[in-house]
């Protein structure tokens, strides 16, 4: 599975190499990685929001660099899906800058729907289109914005769909399948867009436990694919295998981040050991 | 900004259009059924009767239903003193009519805007009508008369009505003589708007007695409307036919001709007597053939019919309007877009805040005063059903759309979709899908609230229903003839919607 995945992911790429400035500009933000600048995807500057009276994020400094696999961890409640949900502008900062592969996403200029296209998400609840088959939940964006044939888009589909394992599953309704199943589908969906970064948030969460294993092999794949992707998780050990940096939040702030070696193996702050004794 | 062309909103959630259609097609299709039905019983317009002897033509407007001086017998041609009259008058004196059925301000207007030559609607002449119009001789003295419930044998005159309660109609002479004397006979009055409705008071003992226009009421007891009378009348106005001042005046002549030559020869007394039953009668007696309830159903069958046809037409008439009106406001509801969703706040609260009567007496009778132009009875109708009814469907689309998942609107924006596609691809979808239940309950509804144009004189069921029992009193049958037709037609369409709504949105 690794290898088909490899191989459609770089085939996809290519034949989308020229299709917006904006893939171009990943493109050379990746490329700036040989002219010795380090290629960021994703700088997060002082970033606030509140709801209401409460500050949920508290000023968050992060950056991404292309390919990186982060996960985010930290007990619920620490702002975590907020933060995900900034980087596609799901969620407006209260302050603070997000900038994705250059794009200020404050900025009015900026055609934030245009970013999106680059930033696939996954959900925890999958947030599959009911009305829609399989198939056409993963053809509707590039049919709607890529004005893809819709031949062509089916077969992307069925691509993407003999990547996660379920081809056979394309004309059927997204409600006929397993929460895994769905999950499976929603990373297919969000891959059709051809995205550069991919956020999962808490995608294994309501999943039952048997179906977890699947899914966590599609995102593995993708990992070791080069892909750029954040993870919000509490698959601890996941995230020690695939991350090259974890983030520990608590309470709207990063608490702690470094390795995953040194997050799970030498943990400095008492409540990242407290989370972790929680957790583990 | 955040607002579809409408053509994209239909066009894009097809299910939603498509649906719609079939749903038109079914309102229509049942229209059509009950207008082939009604053909049949089609009521004639104008009627020419006599060989042209002078040759001329007049053009006589008349009231709709003002029994019994004209209304619609059973095959719908237009009856009464009135017609028989002027027909009669006409066929003497060699002239020939064109009879337009108007309604009475109609009809007054119609003669003065030179529409029409003469009207004869049972017109009571006064000093303040001379000012205006030419009368010819008085053809009826009319006045008011009291009635009491056949098995009645306590009342024997005014002075038995202590503590009673007298129906009268609003506005009438009968309304006028009865409160003059109310406190002389210690009886309480009661003024409705229609003569049946008095007439049911008293036979459902909710009055005792009514005090009516003294050929309304004989009329009535001949039709055997449950009355009898045991007062002789009180004498008040005369009819007559008006002319526009100096105008016409060889009809003038011809009619008093024509009505003498009736006086002498008998015919006369004979017309009154058809319809009026003998003269002062006290009504023992005087009652027609009642017909039996079977009867009754085929000779209201084609007016109902008629009827029928209108109320659904106008229902669907008003049913695409007020769809469009429910989806783009609503989208207009949910739009982030302050001004328009303040728009369709503002709308929804005042139609909701509303009666419907209301807005049908404005839209029919305040706004061609405020345009100076008349506007349709269909399109004052159409207006005022959906208008009202879009603001209900503008809070059910609403709650339909807020009641999608967010997450389906965030998992389609996170594609990159714009919050347009998102909404016509995914949103609306599955909105429909939701407020399909309650857009045909509101279907339901308005076609329900059509029966309220009858108060315009929308000639839909109720309405038809009110023309026929107007004429032969016999209320309760009809009512629930209506009933009938009103619970079979709202049965039928809510089975076959919630069939196409199985069909189309699973
Ligand atoms: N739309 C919202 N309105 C108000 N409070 C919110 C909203 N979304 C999240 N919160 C609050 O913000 C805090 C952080 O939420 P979240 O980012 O979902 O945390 P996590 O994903 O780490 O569990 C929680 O206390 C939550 O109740
Ligand atoms: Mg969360």
């Amino acid at each position: 599975m690794n290898q088909t995945l490899n191989r459609t992911k770089s085939e996809l790429e290519d034949s989308a190499m020229d299709t917006s400035r904006l893939t171009q500009r990943i493109r050379q933000t990746q490329q700036s990685d040989e002219q010795g600048q380090t290629g960021v995807a994703i700088m997060i500057k002082d970033l606030h929001k509140r709801y209401g009276d409460t500050e949920v994020l508290k000023g968050i400094d992060m950056e991404v660099k292309s390919g990186e696999v982060i996960s985010i961890i930290g007990p619920s409640g620490a702002g975590k899906s907020t933060l995900l949900r900034c980087i596609n502008a799901l969620e407006r900062p209260s302050s603070g800058s997000v900038t994705v592969y250059g794009m200020d996403l404050s900025d009015p200029k900026t055609n934030i729907d245009k970013v999106r296209e680059h930033v696939g998400m996954v959900f925890q609840h999958f947030n599959l289109f009911p009305n829609m088959s399989v198939a056409e939940n993963i053809m509707l964006a590039p049919r709607m914005l890529h004005k893809t044939p819709k031949e062509d888009a089916y077969q992307q589909a069925l691509d993407l769909l003999e990547i996660v394992g379920l081809k056979e599953k394309a004309d059927v309704r997204p409600t006929d399948l397993s929460g895994g199943q769905q999950q499976r589908v929603a990373i297919a969906r969000a891959l059709a867009m051809n995205p550069a970064v991919m956020l999962f948030d808490e995608a294994t969460s309501a999943l039952d436990p048997e179906m977890v294993g699947d899914v966590l092999e599609v995102i593995r794949s993708l990992a070791e694919g080069g892909m750029t992707m954040i993870l919000v998780t509490h698959e601890m050990g996941f995230a020690r295998e695939v991350s090259s940096r974890v983030i520990f939040t608590d309470a709207g702030v990063i608490e702690e981040e470094g390795t995953p070696e040194q997050i799970f193996g030498t943990p400095q702050s008492p409540r990242l050991r407290s989370f972790l004794s929680k957790v583990l | 900004m955040h607002v579809m062309p409408l053509r994209k909103v239909l066009g894009g959630t097809q299910s939603l259009s498509r649906w719609v259609a079939a749903l038109l097609a079914l309102l229509l299709g049942m229209a059509a059924l009950a207008g082939t039905v009604v053909t049949t019983g089609a009521p004639a317009q104008a009627s020419t009767i006599s060989r042209a002897v002078k040759g001329k033509t007049f053009r006589i407007a008349t009231d709709t239903t003002f029994a019994p001086f004209e209304f619609r017998d059973t095959t719908g041609e237009l009856v009464g003193i009135d017609m028989d009259l002027i027909q009669q008058i006409a066929k003497t004196e060699g002239f020939k009519v064109e009879i337009q059925s108007l309604g009475f301000n109609a009809a007054l207007q119609a003669l003065t805007s030179k529409q029409a030559d003469a009207v004869i609607a049972g017109m009571t002449i006064t000093e303040d009508r001379k000012q205006v119009y030419d009368f010819t001789d008085p053809y009826f003295d009319s006045g008011v008369q009291m009635a009491i419930a056949k098995d009645n044998e306590e009342i024997k005159g005014y002075k038995d009505l202590k503590g009673a309660i007298v129906a009268v109609k609003t506005g009438s002479e009968g309304e006028a003589f009865a409160k003059r004397n109310a406190s002389k006979y210690g009886y309480t009055v009661k003024a409705v708007d229609q003569s049946s409705t008095m007439y049911e008071m008293v036979k459902s003992g909710n009055a005792q007695a009514v005090i009516d226009d003294y050929p309304v009421l004989a009329y009535g007891i001949t039709q055997g409307n449950g009355l009898k009378t045991v007062t002789a009348k009180v004498r008040g106005g005369s009819y007559g036919v008006a002319v526009n001042k100096g105008q016409n005046q060889d009809f003038v002549a011809a009619f008093n001709e024509g009505l003498a030559k009736m006086k002498t020869d008998g015919t006369y007394n004979k017309l009154l007597k058809k319809y009026l039953g003998g003269q002062g009668t006290t009504g023992k007696g005087a009652a027609a053939h009642k017909l039996s309830f079977f009867g009754l159903v085929r000779q209201s069958f084609p007016a109902l019919m008629l009827g029928l046809k209108n109320t659904l037409l106008i229902t669907a008439m008003a049913f695409v309007i007020a769809l469009l009106i429910g989806i783009i406001l609503g989208l207009w509801r949910v739009s982030p877009n302050r001004i328009l969703s303040w728009v369709a706040r503002i709308y929804v609260a005042i139609f909701r805040g509303t009666p419907v009567l209301v807005w049908a007496f404005f839209f029919y009778l305040g706004v061609p005063q405020l345009i100076g132009h008349k506007i349709s009875i269909w399109l004052a109708g159409a207006l005022t059903l959906s208008l009202n009814s879009g603001a209900y469907l503008v809070e059910i689309v609403r709650g339909a759309i807020q009641s999608v998942d967010t997450g389906q609107m965030e998992g389609a924006r996170s594609l990159g979709l714009t919050r347009r596609m998102a909404l016509r691809r995914v949103i609306l979808p599955q909105a429909v899908r939701i407020a399909t239940p309650s857009i045909i309950n509101q279907l339901v509804i308005m076609l329900k609230d059509s029966s309220l144009l009858l108060a315009i004189g929308f000639g839909e069921l109720l309405y038809q229903a009110q023309q026929i029992y107007a004429a032969n009193f016999r209320v309760t049958e009809t009512l629930f003839m209506v009933g009938v037709i009103y619970f079979v037609a709202i049965t039928l369409l809510t089975w076959l919607a919630n069939i196409l709504d199985k069909r189309m949105n699973r």
